[in-house]
């Protein structure tokens, strides 16, 4: 069966990885529209230019995105976007992966899950790290008991600052913050994933814009936030967008997991060829791309939900859900308020 | 022997873990070892060919001066007896167990004329130093966040360490080192953050404990500090990553250290508490060779008793903060003198 699958806005400079894997698939009817992409302030192609770029079909607006009948939209708007091209997608029906975060605020975010239920459409978060092999092993380990009662994880998703390609990342309002809002929820899912969706009880976080003072950045851009989890968990993560613009590669992810018998760490983007070249260090990443195996459990989730009825639960939730997408947007928000106030924010 | 050490006599006070790696570094440096212990001295003089003495009043008066490595709760009486002996003090960390005490012997060595000189090893690893000068000479631009890890298979199974008042725990015990790194490499705290996992419940400290800490600096740098009193057979690591306006500087004792050993029968394997050196000098020979020249006149050593008590000061803080559930504002933070 053909599936056909709107990816709605080339704001989130992932939408051209996702485009790229859903052009390349059979039974994938794609259609991209991007009408925000002329106003940008970012230097390139966006909208039909773009599309033309990554090889997919383009309309000149949501309404014909939308009036297409898409089964499934992937939304890659500005995280403030988020709430309206979700809701717009479940109105019609259509089952939808969302990119991280699930939105800027956690009333956003509960109306967009309210949505979904009842429209009865799938809400995937887009988290890829979940689908790392190191992450899997050390799930496994995990649910396994081989680490014995885990009690501490110290998680970092250190990277450039997505600055060049597009200006909204450090943009408060359209963002929702800056690195704070960007990296903190993917190790805050990962976390979310170990502990079966722990609900974080106490929050404290401290940030600062030492980091890329030479950009003239108005939002946080290094910090640490430490969470107490509802299960006893203690967890701290490093969101700081602190690898230097001419690091051999983007940045990424590590979490440290120690239990009473022993700890794991996974660095799920280390794995690589290494090297020096007339440009200085080589990275020759050779992990495997993790999008793919997160749009294909979200698409054969959505074959296998088949067209939603309204009201009734789809048939496959694929994991990470919305719910995981609120609970790591609640960290978020009890993260921000913290390091406003600088006191530590229970939840 | 260095001609600045010649005809030195160390009066060494305890024989415990860390003993050994202070009677070799003392050993290397040609000194004289006068030993007294409750426990163990016979067995460590009988290992390194030191002079046991019966009382520590025997061995005050003997010593040109002394190194204390007994539990951490005797520092604070054993500093004061050799201050009242007119001895110059080395002291192993933490130099008492309250910012408190630690001002106490230090005004009571001041008022003696007697010099006293916590022994922050840390300060001497090659890899803490190096991050040091290259920080001082503006290598990384301004420090902005830093992260310091320290584990250590948990010693707190039996013995002292897990009494809380007698050792302080994982954070004075263990993170005192990453508190005192994130001062000197990141300046002087504003606020100290803490949380343990499991939490100590009647002074005594869980088996298997982590804590971490947040520490905001004068600067505006952040520090986060993470110790772990880890399973039994934890290998002891170490290891930072400092990320500055212009550059990171990272180091991890698991991999940066040139030498990875893959024996099969008669491998040494790794030290379970206490660091295995780099393959160069050790570091607690540089420590206690720097220290004595200090005590002899030399030039003043790297860390200060002064350092050592606000590295307890900090560690105190965090205990505050995690008693409180909230951040503790170090311009108005008074130690409550409760070391457990």
């Amino acid at each position: 069966m053909t599936l056909k699958v709107a990816l709605a806005s080339f704001a989130h400079v992932h939408a051209g990885s996702y485009a790229h894997l859903l052009a390349a698939m059979p039974d994938i009817e794609v259609l991209a529209a991007d009408p925000d992409g002329a106003s940008a302030p970012d230097p390139g192609p966006r909208g039909a230019a773009l599309a033309e770029a990554f090889g997919v079909p383009y309309v000149d607006t949501y309404d014909e995105l939308f009036a297409w009948g898409p089964d499934a939209v992937i939304v890659t708007s500005e995280n403030a976007g988020h709430r309206a091209l979700v809701e717009r997608a479940a109105s019609v029906g259509a089952h939808v992966l969302c990119e991280k975060p699930l939105a800027t605020e956690v009333a956003d975010g509960e109306a967009m899950l309210a949505a979904c239920e009842a429209a009865g459409v799938i809400l995937m978060i887009a988290y890829p790290v979940r689908f790392a092999p190191s992450y899997l092993q050390l799930r496994a380990n995990v649910e396994a008991g081989r680490l014995g009662d885990v009690f501490a994880v110290l998680g970092t998703n250190n990277g450039k600052i997505p600055y060049a390609a597009r200006q909204w990342f450090v943009d408060a309002k359209q963002a929702g913050g800056g690195a704070m809002v960007d990296h903190t929820v993917h190790c805050a899912d990962l976390i979310d994933g170990l502990t079966g969706g722990a609900s974080a009880t106490r929050v404290y976080a401290a940030s600062n814009r030492i980091l890329h003072q030479d950009k003239g950045v108005e939002v946080e851009t290094g910090g640490l936030v430490t969470i107490n989890y509802d299960n006893g968990l203690m967890a701290t993560i490093d969101f700081s967008w602190s690898v230097p613009d001419n690091g051999p590669t983007w940045g990424g992810v590590s979490l440290q997991v120690t239990g009473t018998n022993g700890s794991v760490e996974i660095e799920p983007f280390l794995p690589h060829v290494g090297g020096t070249d007339a440009n200085g260090q080589v990275f020759l990443g050779i992990g495997g791309n993790l999008d793919e195996a997160m749009v294909d459990t979200f698409l054969d989730a959505v074959r296998t939900a088949g067209p939603a009825v309204a009201g009734q639960p789809p048939a496959v939730v694929p994991q990470p859900d919305g719910a995981v997408g609120l609970r790591t947007l609640r960290i978020v928000d009890a993260a921000r308020r913290s390091a406003a106030s600088g006191q530590a924010v229970d939840v | 022997m260095s001609e600045e050490l010649a005809g030195l006599t160390v009066g060494l006070i305890g024989a415990g873990n860390i003993s050994h790696v202070h009677v070799a570094a003392w050993k290397a440096l040609g000194a004289r070892v006068l030993v007294h212990s409750l426990e163990g001295a016979e067995e460590l003089s009988e290992q390194y060919g030191l002079e046991v003495v019966a009382s520590l009043e025997g061995c005050l008066a003997e010593a040109e001066f002394v190194d204390i490595v007994t539990p951490s709760a005797t520092h604070k009486e054993i500093t004061l007896a050799a201050i009242k002996a007119g001895k110059n003090v080395i002291c192993e960390k933490p130099l008492t167990l309250t910012a408190a005490d630690a001002h106490e012997v230090i005004d009571a060595a001041n008022a003696a004329g007697v010099r006293l000189y916590p022994a922050h090893v840390v300060r001497y690893f090659p890899e803490y130093k190096a991050a040091y000068d290259a920080i001082r000479a503006g290598r990384i631009g301004e420090v902005a966040v830093a992260r310091f890890y320290r584990q250590a298979s948990s010693p707190a199974g039996a013995g002292w360490y897990r009494e809380v008042a007698r050792s302080g725990g994982v954070i004075m015990d263990l993170m005192v080192h990453d508190l005192d790194q994130a001062r000197w490499l990141c300046g002087e705290v504003t606020t100290v953050y803490a949380a343990q996992n499991p939490p100590t419940v009647d002074g005594i400290s869980p088996v298997n404990v982590a804590a971490h800490v947040t520490l905001t600096h004068e600067s505006g740098a952040i520090s986060h500090c993470r110790a772990t009193w880890g399973a039994t057979g934890t290998t002891f690591q170490t290891g930072f990553q400092v990320a500055g306006s212009t550059g990171v500087l990272r180091f991890t004792s698991e991999a940066d250290t040139g030498y990875k050993e893959e024996l099969q029968n008669g491998g040494a394997g790794g030290d379970l508490l206490i660091p295995a050196s780099s393959l160069g000098e050790s570091p607690y020979l540089t420590q206690l060779r720097e220290l004595a020249a200090g005590l002899r006149g030399g030039p003043e050593p790297r860390v200060l008793a002064s350092d050592g008590a606000t590295a307890v000061y900090l560690a105190e803080a965090a205990r505050a903060s995690m008693e409180s559930g909230q951040p503790i504002d170090m311009k108005t933070f008074v130690s409550s003198g409760a070391v457990a």
